[in-house]
């Protein structure tokens, strides 16, 4: 063989390859898609059919129905909790990166083990804590709690990122007159838009697929996400696949549209995530 | 927009004003004004008090009650009230002589090796065949995250179908290939069940493995690839003596993560196993939810909470010390 053969073969085993493993790491998903639209009597058959076997738009119909409600309110938990970090995340980013402050140290250390605080632990807590406080069942409660998984991670991220702005940017803008607040507001929060993005979109979708808080500062009645409808009807109907499957497909929609639409906002905010660690 | 901005602009100067009140004369300079080091300090407080109010509410606040919770005697009983009858060590010494308690922990130690372990070798084998040039590697680059977004609790129930006794996707193809002769029931089975919450927990956690390692690997300098082709090492030694060296401190970092993010795993189990069949996939967050969630024991789950916390908290010093250079960053902060 040739080296240019070789190099050749190389590279269509190496194609070969990574098809192969996209296969296996997008085949539950392919599998979740193709379930949504085939009908219960198949589902509960012996066999598995890994192609369409007779489509039927039933199931999206029935989870429409019965599911839009909690769509809706896992959109305002996400896009709550993605505010919560804006407002928390980016001016404390921005104090810890650019102020000197005796308690930056201090802080930034308190952020990196708060990450590594398991959830369980928390929502043991809140539960109680907001029994006392009257916050359980609610919108605030829930987001306040998911805000446990965006926030230091956003200020990390963001701080990682302020860094990299040019102290004189500020500095021009203070002696044009521009207080410390009109400064944050008008010249950095624009130049750090696509870290601002990237914390947003991480914000929303740990929101969007919270479970733990749902399952423990929510009851289930007034306030009840699509995760927690999605546990609480696959333990009420574990027979009906095909309507569950469908709700899997809503509930994987937002991650969708974000992977097309933010996915230079999802890689960088992926590895990120270490770079600053 | 512009009015709304510079409304907020006074608001936040008012603030500096009335923090410039409480402070006394001592923090004014001559003519009754701030000087700009001290005006700047007490922005970036500001800056800070959102952040600050918010960790002290949800982390620290949440962690000192959990303290006490585990001190407490809890019962179905004082669900509703903020305090218990002080118990003294009976929660811990409940837990630490509990089989099911002791079991869990045996599980997330078995869960977390397990998981590191695959979640490493495939994505480690992933990234380093991504970064062969070869047609279809940025679309296939991009889909490979798709796991990772997916949510955990949703991760739980697709694979709860996929490896259903009848009918189920993973009994399909093992019938099929012949490798089984009659489906295996992987949910009920005590072995299987730890098993298959495994391989869930791999699926989802290989994104992440992969996207780091990838971008270690793209760090690496072509020169020094090349050079260790010049020396004549072939790929198993250019690996280990060369790939592997380099990106050491990005392994580093990315096990550490992954074992935090894995010791912490909940909605997955959940939605999966529900923690059985007879306990078998229970792990420390799944019992601790049981403990105090389901058997109304609150002060016994917050007892095994704290063990999951300090356990989780072990790797704190090392993540601290791998972060030193962002740390001490902080400290010379512009001026």
């Amino acid at each position: 063989m040739t080296r240019l053969e070789r190099s050749r073969t190389l590279r269509l085993l190496c194609t070969v390859g990574a098809m192969a493993s996209l296969v296996v790491v997008l085949f539950p998903v392919y599998a979740v898609v193709v379930a949504s639209f085939e009908t219960t009597l198949t589902l509960l058959g012996n066999t598995y059919y890994f192609l369409p076997h007779a489509a039927t738009l039933q199931n999206y119909q029935v989870v429409l129905q019965a599911q839009a409600g909690h769509l809706l309110t896992s959109l305002i938990v996400g896009v709550g909790t993605a505010v919560l970090a804006l407002v928390v995340a980016v001016p404390a980013a921005y104090a810890l990166a650019k102020y000197p402050l005796r308690v930056t140290v201090v802080l930034v250390s308190a952020l990196l083990v708060a990450q590594i605080v398991p959830s369980i632990v928390i929502a043991t807590s809140l539960f109680k804590v907001f029994h006392w406080i009257h916050l359980l069942n609610s919108y605030p409660g829930l987001i306040l709690a998911d805000g446990t998984y965006a926030i230091p991670f956003a200020i990390l991220v963001l701080r990682a990122f302020f860094f990299s702005l040019p102290n004189e940017v500020m500095q021009a803008a203070r002696v044009d007159g521009a207080t410390e607040w009109q400064t944050f507001l008008r010249i950095v929060v624009p130049l750090g838009r696509s870290a601002v993005i990237t914390v947003m979109v991480f914000a929303f979708l740990n929101g969007w697929g919270d479970f733990i808080f749902a399952l423990t500062v929510l009851n289930g009645t007034t306030v009840e996400p699509i995760t927690l409808a999605i546990y609480t009807y696959l333990g009420n109907f574990t027979q009906d696949w095909g309507a569950v499957m469908a709700s899997v497909v809503f509930a994987i929609v937002p991650a969708a549209v974000m992977l097309v639409v933010a996915q230079r906002y999802i890689a960088s905010g992926l590895t990120a995530g270490s770079v600053v660690g | 927009m512009a009015g709304v901005r510079a409304a907020t602009g006074v608001g936040a100067d008012a603030d500096i004003a009335r923090q410039n009140d409480e402070l006394g004369p001592s923090a004014r300079s001559g003519r009754g004004q701030l000087t700009a080091g001290r005006r700047r300090q007490l922005a970036g407080w500001l800056f800070l008090a959102p952040a600050i109010l918010y960790l002290l509410f949800a982390f620290a606040l949440p962690i000192a009650y959990n303290v006490m919770l585990s001190f407490e005697e809890s019962s179905p009983e004082t669900i509703a009230s903020f305090t218990a009858p002080f118990a003294g060590l009976a929660n811990y010494r409940f837990i630490l002589s509990d089989p099911t308690t002791q079991s869990a922990i045996i599980h997330t130690f078995e869960f977390t090796a397990g998981s590191l372990i695959g979640q490493f070798i495939i994505g480690f084998t992933l990234a380093l065949l991504f970064s062969l040039r070869f047609p279809g590697r940025t679309i296939g680059r991009s889909l490979i995250i798709v796991p990772w977004l997916v949510p955990l609790l949703v991760t739980g129930v697709i694979f709860k179908f996929l490896f259903q006794l009848e009918g189920g996707a993973v009994n399909q193809i093992l019938l099929d290939i012949g490798l089984a002769h009659h489906p295996i029931d992987w949910l009920e089975t005590p072995q299987l069940g730890l098993l298959t919450i495994l391989i869930a927990n791999i699926w989802l956690g290989v994104p992440f493995f992969f996207l780091l390692l990838y971008s270690g690997l793209q760090d690496i300098p072509i020169e020094v690839k090349e050079a260790a082709v010049m020396d004549g090492a072939g790929p198993w030694q250019r690996l280990r003596l060369v790939i592997v060296p380099i990106i050491l401190p990005v392994i580093e970092v990315t096990v550490l993560l992954g074992f935090v993010f894995t010791v912490k795993v909940f909605d997955l189990v959940v939605a999966l196993t529900g923690g059985g069949p007879a306990n078998a996939t229970q792990l420390i967050t799944t019992w601790s939810y049981n403990l105090s969630f389901q058997q109304f024991i609150f002060g016994e789950g917050a007892a095994l909470n704290n063990v999951l916390l300090v356990l989780a908290l072990i790797c704190a010093p090392v993540y601290l010390w791998l972060s030193r250079d962002s740390l001490r960053r902080s400290t010379g902060a512009a001026r």
